[in-house]
């Protein structure tokens, strides 16, 4: 049996695409996760809680809203054997997760007092 | 390497002004590395990730078990080193993504002993903690 029939679009045995796709969507999941706890921490800390939470969500709505560009790119990378390198999108993801820690210390600090 | 025709007819490999000026030369990866690349760092990410909400929910749900210093302590090393280990992530991502295109070896990873330190720090404030309290 082709591995070309047990896949869409493209003939990685490995999967390569899904993987990649699915790495993506756990980060996405991560980081709806760490938008709740800064939510919770509401309660505790106030409104300045909220914006960690809107950026945390904002993020993981926009990995969201490219995950079908995302998918068509590993694919083409597999049936073409090169594939463009997402150096904005891990750059993003990077410093926007950089940023987030810096929040929750700012929180730490200044929370109680607005 | 593919030939160059090939790699051409790829509606989306064309690379980003941001990708040409942070990894200029060398040649295109097979792209399993490239995409196999990416996932480590996505799992990177998603570890500091876990270091952020281990910071926050310390802080959220923790209230009456530990003392406030402890807490706070505990609170800024987790985000601390949540912070770290995404710039870190980073940078690892742009030292291998550059070896590849160059076919030079990997650099060792200098994240893997962080996270050992951070977690071993972590802990030892909370066993501390809990002894005195």
């Amino acid at each position: 049996v082709s591995s070309r029939s047990t896949t869409a679009g493209h003939d990685d045995p490995g999967l390569q695409p899904e993987r990649t796709i699915l790495s993506w969507t756990r980060t996405l999941a991560a980081l709806v996760t760490v938008s709740l706890l800064f939510v919770r921490w509401y309660t505790r800390e106030g409104v300045v809680t909220l914006v960690p939470a809107v950026v945390a969500v904002m993020t993981a709505s926009a990995i969201h809203l490219t995950q079908r560009r995302r998918y068509r790119r590993t694919v083409d990378g597999i049936i073409f054997e090169r594939v463009r390198d997402a150096a904005g999108p891990v750059l993003a993801t990077a410093a926007i997760c950089a940023v987030l820690g810096v929040a929750g210390m700012w929180v730490l600090v200044f929370g109680r007092a607005i | 390497m593919p030939p160059q025709e090939t790699a051409a007819q790829s509606p989306t490999a064309r690379r980003s002004r941001l990708a040409t000026r942070l990894l200029p030369g060398g040649t295109e990866p097979d792209p399993r590395f490239t995409l196999a690349n990416e996932r480590t760092f996505l799992a990177w990410i998603r570890t500091a990730l876990a270091f952020l909400a281990g910071g926050i929910a310390l802080e959220a749900f923790t209230a009456g078990l530990l003392p406030e210093g402890a807490r706070t302590t505990l609170a800024v090393l987790l985000l601390v080193a949540g912070s770290t280990i995404a710039l870190g992530a980073a940078t690892r991502w742009l030292s291998v993504e550059r070896s590849l295109r160059h076919g030079s070896p990997l650099n060792l990873p200098l994240l893997a002993p962080l996270l050992g330190m951070a977690c071993g720090a972590a802990s030892t404030v909370l066993v501390v903690a809990v002894i005195a309290h």
